[in-house]
């Protein structure tokens, strides 16, 4: 009969054996695919475990934003749109959709190493090769009082980076894609992209561009000396985005609905510009820009992407003021992989602030192949197993006694159970650095098992339970001075969010912790139930 | 089956001063060296790509190896800082070290560039010179701010001057020799290492505090708690060796280059271990117990 009271440390690691092994193999908590899953690179079909991208391939892309702000700038009672035009006029580079000024952004990182500053009001220039000191002149040319402009942009434009970009991946249709912001211990800020299954370049095409779409009206202007370009519709003016589809003579379109404030003004603005004029207007944009009748232009990433005329029939809907009724309208591409990207583009928004990938910028890039990922994940299994076997073959080596070795390696290998179960029940992805932990754990777990069985059988038999409690307590005192070095070493490594080395830190540390208050007292209660004569 | 006993050591036989100077003299050379090299190099160790920036491709190439590099070289446009193969499969990871100006080819051209040649990519991963700089930083901070929290446990834990410097020492020395092996082999610091010299810090501060329990919370005769202690501490480190070794051999076959990164230096630190904790620390203790604790 086994004594519950006697034995409950036993008990308990089998209870967290089973939990562990519900968390890796129950389908009832299998992550669903696709979606937003947190931080998964990739699902695996036996277990509920996660994999990095280092064990299941992908690419991960780790990069700053382009940016200068000002800070603590005072508007002087202009609107931040109007701030926003007056500082773009004074730069050379940068056009209004450059410029962001915002009415008490959160400025600083989430760090402390970054001067928090009052929620003052900012303005950031996003443009790629502005300099604060460019920033600097355009602000006192424009009139407005600053404390301090530096290299960076604001806590709130990051974030909005992060939302678009996942948007952007998940529009694309890469499940798994995940979009984080990280910093450093420097208080540096980073925007770190994960996208299992896919190639360096393509992932890069997909975040590296803006994403700005707008709609300008090109015609002739009223003197006759040439023509004028003015943005008619912005990302923000539609309502709903279609999907890109094919039209009938060649090339593509994507169906948009343009919203209702912004209807009327746009219906007025092609009435004015002369696109909705009678019997409709015949674009040759691309053949002869300086004599064409009225065009509406395409413009991506700022260069205009396709040209296109208005239809008899919509000129008409739109001269009669019908069209704002059911604002509808097809936006013509040349092709259906461009109306797709558009329609992307529209979907996600466009990024307030572009990825840095220049070569000094401090970002990284690295893709693992799909197969290389599969052969680290097996690899490295075999490795652990290679490695386990062969404590196995020394501890039983040393001792001799399959009733002390025997369940030395079974307790150090339930540790890593437990610690696996953790892992799939938090959905955190194994990649190397966590396999690492995992080693440093049956590592010192096992350290830990030769002192607890040493202590507790030296000098021969144990004759009786107070004998084996004072060795057992002895020899605790040193596991436990040994654990709070091993947590007291990691500890900075866990903490700082960036990093390869946080998932070794965090198991090892998890590992030790398990170790102590579960496995390694449960491993002496076994070790007395088989060693002890009085019972 | 082999079998393993831990052999009686009579250290009667050798004085303090006989016992502390191997291991001391050990150190000694360990840290000229590493002096040395950061005379010659501007740097104590060989780092990484992951510290110093720069691009590493993997790529499967079938054929001899004379070959392939030849064929690795002509891809590229710029030239390799290295090219290494991995035992067991055809692979080989090619660096590529991240220069000013337009010398340094970026990852997403290398890649093209492979893709070009049509030479398999595996993986390959860049990293820019200030992110590394960043990253060498808080590696070297974590290094510290972990020995310094250790130094300050062990100090709390003994309470008494010498057996709590022994260990730091102990554990200073086990970091420090192992550094300067690894520039002696050529092997460069890396993610892994970092993780490994960390992991030495735990594994080096218990066989330390191991013996000085025995010898300073126990009853008994000295030298016979020493054996004690040694008894254990002495299977617990040989343990952990033959697990690191095999672990290091199956890794590099299998091209793992952090698990076998982590058991090189593992190997290395734990050996060393086994000679500053029985020679070095146990001098200070024997000292400590015979004579220091009178004064």
């Amino acid at each position: 009969m086994i004594d519950v009271r006697d034995n409950w440390r036993v008990i308990l690691l089998v209870v967290f054996i089973l939990i562990s092994a519900f968390a890796l193999f129950s389908p009832t908590l299998a992550a669903d695919d696709g979606g937003d899953g947190g931080n998964v690179a990739g699902t695996s079909s036996v277990t509920n475990l996660q994999y990095g991208l280092e064990l299941s391939g992908g690419t991960r892309v780790r990069a700053p934003l382009v940016g200068v702000t000002a800070e603590e700038v005072d508007f002087g009672g202009d609107e931040p749109r109007t701030v926003e035009q007056n500082v773009a006029a004074e730069l050379e580079g940068a056009g209004p959709a450059d410029v962001i000024a915002r009415y008490g952004a959160q400025s600083g990182g989430q760090s402390t190493a970054q001067p928090q500053s009052e929620s003052g009001n900012t303005v950031e220039v996003t443009a790629e090769g502005v300099t604060t000191d460019e920033l600097t002149a355009a602000l006192d040319d424009a009139g407005y009082g600053y404390e301090t402009t530096r290299e960076g942009v604001t806590e709130t434009t990051r974030q909005e980076v992060v939302r678009i970009l996942q948007n952007k991946i998940n529009e694309a249709g890469l499940s798994g894609g995940t979009v984080q912001q990280v910093t450093t211990a420097q208080g540096d800020n980073y925007v770190l992209v994960e996208v299992p299954n896919q190639d360096a370049s393509s992932v890069r095409d997909l975040v590296g561009e803006r994403g700005t779409v707008v709609i300008e009206a090109y015609y002739p202007t009223e003197n006759g000396s040439g023509y004028a370009r003015d943005v008619v519709l912005q990302q923000e003016d539609f309502q709903s985005i279609g999907t890109a589809q094919e039209g009938d003579a060649g090339g593509a379109y994507v169906p948009v609905t343009v919203s209702e404030p912004v209807a009327p003004e746009f219906q007025t603005a092609m009435q004015d510009t002369g696109l909705a004029q009678p019997g409709g207007t015949r674009c040759t944009y691309q053949a002869d820009t300086e004599s064409t009748e009225p065009c509406l232009l395409l413009v991506v990433n700022g260069e205009v992407t396709n040209a296109f005329g208005m239809s008899p029939g919509l000129a008409d809907s739109m001269r009669s003021g019908e069209w704002a009724g059911n604002p509808v309208f097809q936006l013509q591409t040349t092709n259906v992989s461009e109306a797709q990207e558009v329609s992307i583009n529209l979907r996600a928004g466009a990024l307030p602030a572009q990825l840095d990938f220049s070569q000094d910028s401090g970002g990284t890039t690295s893709y693992i192949s799909p197969s290389q990922g599969a052969d680290f994940r097996i690899n490295s299994l075999l490795t652990g197993i290679i490695a386990v076997l062969a404590v196995s073959g020394t501890v039983f080596a040393r001792y001799r006694d399959v009733r002390v070795a025997a369940p030395m390696i079974v307790t150090a290998l339930s540790e890593v159970v437990i610690l696996l179960g953790f892992a799939a029940g938090v959905g955190y992805p194994l990649d190397l650095s966590v396999i690492a932990g995992f080693i440093a754990v049956i590592g010192t777990g096992v350290d830990d098992l030769i002192i607890i069985a040493d202590e507790v059988m030296a000098e021969g038999q144990i004759d009786s339970r107070r004998v084996f409690q004072s060795r057992f307590r002895k020899a605790f005192w040193v596991i436990g001075a040994a654990a709070a070095t091993t947590i007291i070493a990691m500890s900075p490594l866990a903490i700082l969010s960036l990093g390869d080395l946080q998932g070794f830190a965090i198991f090892t540390i998890l590992g030790v912790l398990i170790g102590v208050l579960i496995t390694r007292p449960a491993y002496g209660d076994i070790l007395r139930a088989l060693t002890t004569v009085d019972r | 089956m082999v079998e393993f006993t831990v052999p009686e050591v009579d250290y009667t036989r050798y004085t303090n001063r006989q016992l502390a100077a191997i291991p001391l003299a050990v150190l000694v050379v360990a840290l000229l060296i590493i002096a040395g090299w950061y005379v010659m190099t501007g740097s104590p160790v060989n780092q990484g790509i992951a510290f110093t920036g720069g691009t590493e491709v993997q790529v499967a190439i079938d054929g001899p190896q004379s070959e392939a590099e030849q064929q690795i070289r002509s891809a590229f446009s710029a030239e390799p800082e290295s090219i290494r193969s991995v035992p067991a499969q055809s692979v080989y990871v090619v660096t590529f070290q991240s220069g000013p100006g337009s010398e340094s080819v970026g990852a997403t051209e290398l890649e093209q560039q492979a893709e070009d040649a049509g030479l398999d990519v595996r993986s390959i991963s860049t990293v820019s010179a200030s992110f590394g700089g960043d990253t060498q930083t808080l590696a070297i901070g974590g290094l510290a701010v972990a020995f310094l929290g250790m130094s300050v446990l062990v100090f709390a834990m003994f309470r008494v001057f010498v057996p709590s410097i022994a260990v730091v020492i102990s554990a200073f020395s086990d970091i420090m020799i192992p550094l300067a092996l690894m520039n002696v082999l050529g092997i460069e610091l890396s993610l892994g290492t970092v993780a490994a010299l960390l992991m030495l810090i735990g594994y080096s501060v218990d066989s330390d505090i191991l013996l000085n329990n025995h010898v300073l919370r126990r009853s008994g005769d000295f030298y016979e708690s020493t054996y004690r202690a040694m008894r254990t501490g002495v299977t617990m480190t040989l343990t952990s060796i033959v697990a690191m070794l095999v672990m290091t051999v199956t890794a590099t076959l299998f091209g793992i280059q952090l698990l076998a990164a982590i058991g090189t230096v593992l190997v290395f630190g734990l050996a060393t271990d086994l000679m500053n904790t029985y020679m070095l620390n146990l001098s200070l203790l024997r000292w400590y117990k015979f004579e220091g604790v009178n004064r």
